[in-house]
């Protein structure tokens, strides 16, 4: 059977096409490299700033191609039992309770400690079987029927074990729980990994990973989402409030607005009736795309220059 | 076609880029997928297989340009061009003359490629062999029969023979031309970072003073490598460490709550010890650049490996640890030598007045964990030396390591007091190059 993937994904402008579909314009190198990925059953790492679209493009591949989409946030002390899978203590103890008659039956029944045990040995996997477990995110999208998309968010914040321990599950698509065995993906899941670079991912996690580097988008590009984003947007002010935020980019700031900034900007702007951009009005909306209160300074010194940059 | 892809890597990996078998395998995949039609697609899906941080994305574009320029065989506007009416007197079996004459440029280069496949030219190392390559190119290609003809041409003895015989001799220029520029590029695509490397190598043996200031912003970039390196060990050791035996009373105390059974165990966490490192050096300008170095060294080790204070002497004795903690090195380095926020005073060097301030006011920053390194010449200018305060320092301390920048030879010559110091260290080493700091420091963080 041909997986949903290839089927949607037929080629690199099918992609594009689909992904517009739900709202999400990438460019030809985001578009190819979901294809490749597809065909190679490959994971794919999206490294770029904060803010340019990396999670956004997995849910959005999940959205087009009609499969759910399981996310795993990651943190400093993400471990396998948050991750991967975790036996329900709970309900394993609340069953010994409930059966402990019956195990006293069945353990008095013998006589001697020999034949007492070897009956317990019958039935010890009892507890640790399939209805005592609680799939986490990753056995979750292992089991899935028909694939879905899993989205391991932020690599870089989890820690070195941790990542280690991913490498299996990437290149095999299997994990090992001790007590059940080895499972094995139902149908490949279509991997996203994003990370934001606070540290260096290692080499044996790279190299098993297709690489998308996702960079702020040119200036046609960032109108095109900002009209699909803000549909109500007048073409003026769309062309206006990108010519703005490429040149704040080019200002030496801590942290430079980003897409997903932009699009808040631009819909602020509506809800404020503007029909073009002057430097009051966006001296009063700075704090929109301007997280930090250096960089504010920064931006307010040349407002009335990158404003009249803009507007010309 | 893999054949193509394989040199392609080559190339990259001598450009720079870490591409690892199984990334190959995947570039060669990748690129059955997309084709070969279209160049930007060919180019990304090589982007996206093979270079995996944004860097290497740039290098392997430039790589991937000059790799796959076809700028080979462009016409020749000093070249006639055929005319067509004129019967050609060359009779000839040699495909290479025809092509020439027909000026078949997708002959030519197809040709020429597989020429230099023949003769391996991916090994080219060195720029001197770049005439031999071309020689045997042009063998390869038959060039020899070229020869030939036009002597034959002349012998010939009429008018448009001549012509055609100094065509030929055109075409021949054109040819050798050709396949000189394509050895060219090919050597600059496979051999150039050869030089760069072997320059690294170099570095790393040279003297620190007798650098030349055009080379530090290398040596810059082979310190951040080789403490990347030396991270990436230490920082798995530490996680290795981490594991323990089974704590038992914690399982107990943990498992009250599911009545006594023991459902979560828990193991016993063994204490990381970051080594402590107390840094003294010595900022006369004699050994003011292996200081420097050190401290790129020391400063880019991560947190979490150790913990480092740092003073530096000269007349007297002050704590940079604050300074070097909020800026870069350098930055921290120009700040303390201009000496305009901190109370150091750049005169003579003073070994007995720095050691004393050292005791008397932070001695305390001395347990028997620490490691102290000193840094200096002991030129003390003929004052006394007052051994007693290093001493007392090693006494308190784990070990003291001094560092000498001077080769073994000099020191205790002239005004070196290393000779009184010597019973007060646990060792002495000789530290001018960058491979001794890495030594060091590598044996530092060590347990």
């Amino acid at each position: 059977m041909k997986s949903s993937y290839e089927e949607r994904f037929v080629s690199i402008e099918a992609v594009l096409e689909n992904l517009r579909d739900v709202a999400y314009i990438a460019n030809r190198q985001m578009a190819m490299t979901v294809y490749l990925a597809c065909r190679l059953e490959k994971p794919i790492l999206v490294e770029g700033p904060a803010g340019v679209g990396k999670t956004e493009l997995a849910k959005a591949t999940a959205a087009c191609l009609q499969l759910p989409l399981i996310r795993l946030q990651c943190y400093e002390g993400l471990d396998e039992s948050k991750a991967l899978y975790e036996w329900k203590y709970g309900k394993q103890l609340l069953y010994t309770q409930l059966l402990k008659d019956k195990m006293d039956d069945i353990i008095s029944r013998g006589n001697g400690f020999k034949t007492a045990m070897d009956k317990l040995h019958q039935y010890d996997d009892i507890f640790f079987s399939w209805p005592f477990l609680e799939p986490r995110p990753l056995l979750k999208a292992l089991q899935e029927k028909d694939g879905c998309v899993l989205l391991i968010d932020e690599i870089d914040k989890s820690d070195d074990e941790f990542e280690a321990f991913l490498l299996e599950i990437l290149s095999d698509f299997q994990v090992s729980v001790p007590e059940i065995g080895t499972v094995q993906a139902v149908t490949r899941p279509l991997v996203f990994l994003t990370s934001n670079n606070t540290r260096e991912l290692s080499e044996a996690l790279k190299r098993r990973c297709l690489h998308l580097y996702i960079p702020f988008p040119d200036a046609a590009l960032e109108r095109e989402i900002i009209r699909r984003r803000v549909p109500d947007i007048s073409e003026q002010l769309a062309r206006q409030v990108v010519d703005f935020i490429q040149d704040v980019r080019k200002l030496d700031l801590k942290k430079v607005p980003s897409i997903s900034e932009t699009i808040d900007w631009a819909r602020v702007l509506m809800i404020l009736h503007a029909e073009i951009l002057n430097p009051a009005l966006v001296r009063d909306t700075l704090n929109i795309f301007i997280k930090f209160e250096d960089d504010v300074g920064v931006v307010a010194e040349k407002v009335h220059q990158i404003t009249a940059m803009a507007v010309k | 076609m893999e054949r193509v892809l394989e040199d392609f890597v080559t190339a990259a990996r001598t450009a720079g880029v870490r591409i690892s078998i199984s990334e190959t395998l995947d570039a060669v995949r990748s690129v059955k997928v997309v084709g070969y039609r279209d160049r930007a697609l060919l180019k990304d899906a090589l982007a996206v297989s093979l270079a995996k941080t944004a860097g290497e994305k740039i290098i392997l574009e430039d790589c991937f340009e000059r790799f796959f320029a076809f700028r080979l065989f462009a016409a020749d506007p000093g070249r006639a061009g055929k005319d067509g009416d004129i019967p050609s007197l060359v009779q000839t079996e040699s495909s290479l003359v025809r092509m020439l004459m027909e000026e078949d440029r997708a002959g030519l280069i197809a040709a020429m490629t597989e020429a230099a496949r023949l003769e391996n030219i991916s090994q080219i190392r060195y720029f001197t062999q770049r005439s031999l390559f071309a020689m045997r190119l042009l063998g390869r290609m038959g060039a020899g029969g070229l020869d030939g003809q036009i002597q034959a041409l002349r012998r010939l003895d009429t008018p448009a023979a001549a012509a055609e015989a100094d065509r030929l001799e055109g075409a021949r220029a054109y040819l050798v031309d050709n396949v000189r520029n394509y050895v060219q590029s090919q050597y600059d695509l496979f051999a150039r970072n050869e030089g760069e490397k072997r320059l690294e190598n170099e570095l790393r043996l040279v003297k620190l003073s007798n650098l030349e200031q055009r080379y530090v912003g290398r040596i810059h970039n082979i310190i951040q490598r080789m403490v990347k390196r030396l991270n990436d060990l230490h920082s798995r050791r530490r996680q290795a460490a981490r594991r323990g035996v089974l704590d038992f009373k914690r399982t107990l105390r943990e498992n009250i709550s599911y009545q006594g059974m023991l459902f979560t165990p828990c193991w016993k966490k063994r204490k990381i010890e970051r080594p402590q490192i107390v840094v003294i050096c010595d900022i006369s300008r004699s050994v003011l650049r292996t200081v420097r170095f050190l401290l790129l060294f020391l400063y880019g080790l991560n947190q979490e490996i150790a913990k480092i204070r740092t003073f530096v002497f000269c007349t007297n004795l002050v704590e940079v640890s604050d300074i070097l903690g909020s800026s870069s090195v350098d930055e921290a380095l120009t700040r303390i030598q201009g000496g305009t926020d901190i109370p150091l005073i750049m005169g003579r060097t003073d070994y007995e007045r720095s050691f004393g301030e050292f005791r008397r006011d932070h001695i305390a920053a001395v347990t028997r964990k620490t490691t102290v390194l000193i840094l200096g010449d002991a030129r003390n200018n003929y004052n006394d030396p007052h051994p007693e305060n290093l001493k007392a320092i090693y006494e308190r301390c784990k070990r003291l390591i001094w560092l000498n920048p001077e080769a073994p030879a000099f020191w205790g010559s002239g005004d070196s007091e290393i000779r009184q110091y010597t019973p007060y260290y646990t060792m002495i080493k000789e530290c001018n190059t960058l491979g001794h700091i890495e030594r060091l420091i590598s044996a530092l963080v060590r347990r």
